[in-house]
C-alpha cells in the first residue's frame, strides 16, 4: 500500500510519460561514457556523480512500475518501488546534483535526454512537497505578480523614471526615456530585477533608435526549475498577455539563460501555438545591431584579456553560440576561448536554479570547479556571461578558487565600448565591485 | 538431423517471438504523445536529425567518444557483431553451401564481435564506474549476446557446434525483449529526438560546421 505521496508522485511520472521521456528511460545500456560531460564527476569523480547513475534512480523506479521481468525479480533488474525517503531522495539528486546542463545528453552515444529524466524528478519532488521551498516561493510570487501588478505598478513607474535620470546622464541625452507599457511598440524588452539589467540596455536601444517598451513583469521563470510546467506556464503568460496586449513585434529577453530558453523554446509548447511575434535574446539584438552598424564601438574601451563563459541555456540548449563571439569581437581587443567552448562548454554548477539554493553552496562550488580550471587556464582578467545565474556563480567561483577575475555581462561591454559621455565608470572598478559584491553573496 | 530441425525450429520460434515482443513492446511506446515543438526553429531540423544519425556518431564528434575511443569502438563493432550473428542465424539453413572462405570469414567476425563482448563483460566486472552502474541483467545480457556470437562463430567453423549455436540463440532472443538488450529499439528514437533538439536550435551541426 502505498502513501499518499508515493502515489501523487507517480501519477506524475504516469501524467509525464511520452516518447522522449520513455526513449531516455529505456535507452540506456550504462556504459558510463557521460562521466566526464558532467561538471560534478570531472570535479569529483565518483560513481554518484555519473549522469546514469543519478538517471538510474528514476528509472529503477520506472521499472518496478512497468517492466515485466522487474515486477518478479526486482533485484536482477536493479528495480526499487518507490518510497518517501526516495521521493526525498530524488530531490536532491535533482535539486542539487544536477544542472540540467544537456551537457551528458550531447556526450551519450544513445543521446540520452538525461536532463529530461532529472526534469521528471523535480517534478515528482515539487508536487510532493519535497522541492526547495525557496524555488517554491519565487514562483508563486511571480505567478501573484501577474495576477494583480496595479499593487505594484506604480512603485515600478517611480523607479523607472529615477532610472530615466541615470540613463540621461549615462548617454548625455536629456530627452532619454525608458518607455513603459508603449503600445505599438516595435520590442518588448524583458529584464530581471534591478536596473543592471535594464540601463545598459536602455542606452543600447536609444542609440540604436530602436522602437521598444520595458516589461512591467521580471524575465525570470522559476517555474522550469521545479520542472513544474502550469506554474512555468503562468509566468510566462504574464509576459506573452502583455506582448499581446502591446502588439509588439518581438519580445527580448534580457542576459539570463533561464529566462530565454523558457520563453524562446518552452513556452510555445506550453501554450500549443507558435507565436505572433518573435522571441530572441538580446544577445541577439546586440549581434545584429553591430552587424548592421546600428552601434559604433571602439573595443579599446575594454582592452583586458577576456574570456566568454557559454550558459547551456543560452548556447548548448538555446543555440546562441555565434552572437556572444560577434559582441565580443567587435567590443574587446584580447578576447580569448576558454577550452572547451560552445556547446561543448562546461556548466559553471549554478544553474537550474541552484544559485538560489544557500543549502547546496558547498555542492555548488564543487560542481563550479571544471569552470574555475577553465577559466585561469584562459589567462583571462574578465569574464563575460550573457546570463545572470552564470554571472553570480562565475562571481563566486572567483571568491572561492581566487581567480581575481571580473564577471560582466555582454551589454555592459557594450556599452562601454559606446563610448558614452556619462560611462565614467572603468572597467577596472566594476570588475571590483563585482568582486565584493560576488564575496557578499 | 531430427536434434537439428527441432533446435532449429526453437531458434526460428524464439526468433519470431522476439520479434512480436519487440512489436508489441513499440506499439506500446507508439501510443505515447509525442509532444509537438511549436517553437519557431532558429536552425534546420533535418541537418539535426542527419547529424544525429550519421557524423554525431563519429569518434571524434564528442567529447565522451574522443576520451573514450577505445570502449567506444569496442561497443560500435559488438553490435555490428550482433546485426552480423543475426544475419548468420537467419541464413544458417542455408551457408553450409558457401564456400569455405566465405564461412571463414564471418566466423571471425562474429568471434571478433563474442570477444569483444566478454571484454565488455569483464569491463563490467573491473571497471570501478561500470560496475556501479551494472546491474544482474546488464552482466547476463552481454553475456546472452556474447554466447550467441560465439556460437556463430564456432559452428562456422565446426559444424558439430551447431546444435550449441541454435540453442544459445533461442535463449538469447527470448531473453531480450525483457532484458537491457531491448534498448535496441528505442535507439532510433532516443537519437531522433536529440537530432531534433539540436537541429531546430541551430546547436548541431551549424556550430561545429560554421553555418552560423
Amino acid at each position: 500500500m502505498n502513501s499518499e505521496k508515493v502515489d501523487t508522485a507517480l501519477a506524475i511520472l504516469e501524467k509525464q510519460l511520452n516518447q522522449p521521456l520513455a526513449a531516455a528511460l529505456e535507452v540506456c545500456a550504462r556504459c558510463g561514457i557521460c562521466a566526464e560531460a558532467c561538471h560534478y564527476y570531472v570535479a569529483e569523480p565518483t560513481p554518484e556523480h555519473i549522469p546514469a547513475a543519478r538517471a538510474e534512480e528514476l528509472r529503477k523506479v520506472y521499472r518496478a512500475e512497468h517492466d515485466f521481468l522487474s515486477r518478479i525479480f526486482p533485484a536482477w533488474t536493479g528495480a526499487e518501488r518507490l518510497t518517501e525517503e526516495k521521493l526525498a531522495q530524488f530531490a536532491q539528486i535533482a535539486f542539487d546534483k544536477c544542472t540540467l546542463c544537456y551537457r551528458c545528453t550531447a556526450n551519450c552515444p544513445m543521446g540520452v535526454d538525461t536532463p529530461l529524466l532529472m526534469s521528471t524528478l523535480r517534478a515528482m519532488a515539487t508536487a510532493t512537497g519535497n522541492a526547495p521551498e525557496i524555488l517554491e516561493m519565487l514562483a508563486d510570487a511571480a505567478i501573484e505578480k501577474g495576477r494583480d501588478p496595479e499593487i505594484y505598478l506604480e512603485f515600478f513607474k517611480d523607479s523607472i523614471l529615477d532610472m530615466e535620470q541615470e540613463l540621461q546622464a549615462l548617454t548625455g541625452d536629456p530627452e532619454a526615456r525608458i518607455p513603459l507599457q508603449k503600445k505599438g511598440a516595435k520590442m518588448l524588452y524583458v529584464a530581471l530585477a534591478g536596473a543592471h539589467t535594464i540601463l545598459p540596455a536602455a542606452a543600447i536601444f536609444e542609440t540604436a533608435g530602436e522602437d521598444w517598451t520595458l516589461s512591467i513583469y521580471e524575465a525570470a521563470n522559476y517555474g522550469i526549475f521545479l520542472g513544474d510546467a502550469s506554474r512555468a506556464k503562468e509566468i510566462a503568460r504574464r509576459i506573452v498577455d502583455e506582448a499581446r496586449e502591446l502588439g509588439v513585434e518581438e519580445i527580448v529577453i534580457s542576459e539570463c539563460g533561464h529566462a530565454y530558453y523558457a520563453m524562446r523554446w518552452l513556452a510555445p509548447n506550453w501554450f500549443g501555438e507558435e507565436f505572433t511575434f518573435r522571441v530572441r535574446s538580446i544577445v541577439e539584438v546586440l549581434a545584429d545591431y553591430i552587424q548592421q552598424g546600428k552601434l559604433q564601438l571602439d573595443p579599446s574601451a575594454n582592452p583586458e584579456p577576456i574570456t566568454y563563459h557559454d550558459s547551456c541555456n543560452l548556447g548548448r540548449k538555446g543555440g546562441v553560440l555565434a552572437e556572444p563571439r560577434i559582441i565580443l569581437n567587435a567590443a574587446t581587443t584580447q578576447f580569448m576561448e576558454m577550452t572547451p567552448n560552445r556547446e561543448e562548454a562546461y556548466c559553471c554548477g549554478g544553474g537550474a536554479g541552484l544559485v538560489a539554493l544557500p543549502e547546496a553552496a558547498e555542492l555548488r562550488m564543487l560542481g563550479g570547479k571544471p569552470k574555475a580550471d577553465q577559466v585561469r587556464a584562459s589567462g583571462a582578467r574578465v569574464v563575460a556571461a550573457a546570463c545572470e545565474n552564470c554571472r553570480l556563480q562565475l562571481g563566486d567561483l572567483s571568491c572561492h578558487y581566487g581567480l581575481g577575475v571580473g564577471v560582466v555581462a555582454l551589454a555592459d561591454l557594450v556599452v562601454r565600448a559606446m563610448r558614452l559621455p556619462g560611462a565614467k565608470e572603468s572597467i577596472e572598478e566594476r570588475m571590483t565591485a563585482e568582486a565584493v559584491a560576488a564575496k557578499g553573496n | 538431423m531430427e536434434r537439428i530441425l527441432f533446435l532449429q525450429i526453437l531458434a526460428g520460434a524464439a526468433f519470431v517471438f522476439s520479434l512480436l515482443a519487440f512489436a508489441g513492446r513499440l506499439r506500446a511506446f507508439n501510443r505515447l504523445a509525442r509532444p509537438a515543438d511549436r517553437a519557431v526553429p532558429k536552425g534546420s531540423p533535418r541537418a539535426g536529425l542527419i547529424y544525429a544519425y550519421t557524423l554525431g556518431m563519429a569518434p571524434w564528434a564528442k567529447e565522451s567518444t574522443r576520451l573514450h575511443t577505445i570502449a567506444y569502438l569496442r561497443g560500435v563493432a559488438f553490435h555490428l557483431g550482433i546485426f552480423l550473428g543475426l544475419g548468420i542465424l537467419l541464413a544458417s539453413p542455408w551457408l553450409g553451401q558457401l564456400p569455405p572462405a566465405w564461412r571463414s570469414l564471418l566466423a571471425i567476425g562474429a568471434g571478433l564481435g563474442a570477444l569483444l563482448g566478454l571484454a565488455g563483460f569483464a569491463a563490467r566486472l573491473l571497471e570501478r564506474n561500470l560496475k556501479a552502474l551494472s546491474t544482474p541483467d546488464d552482466y547476463a545480457a552481454v553475456l546472452a549476446v556474447s554466447l550467441f556470437l560465439a556460437g556463430a562463430s564456432l559452428w562456422l567453423f565446426v559444424p558439430a557446434a551447431l546444435p550449441f549455436f541454435y540453442l544459445a540463440s533461442a535463449a538469447m532472443l527470448v531473453y531480450a525483449p525483457f532484458s537491457k538488450i531491448r534498448h535496441c529499439i528505442y535507439y532510433a528514437y532516443s537519437r531522433m529526438f536529440f537530432g531534433k533538439f539540436v537541429g531546430i536550435r541551430a546547436v548541431l551541426p551549424h556550430s561545429q560546421q560554421g553555418l552560423r
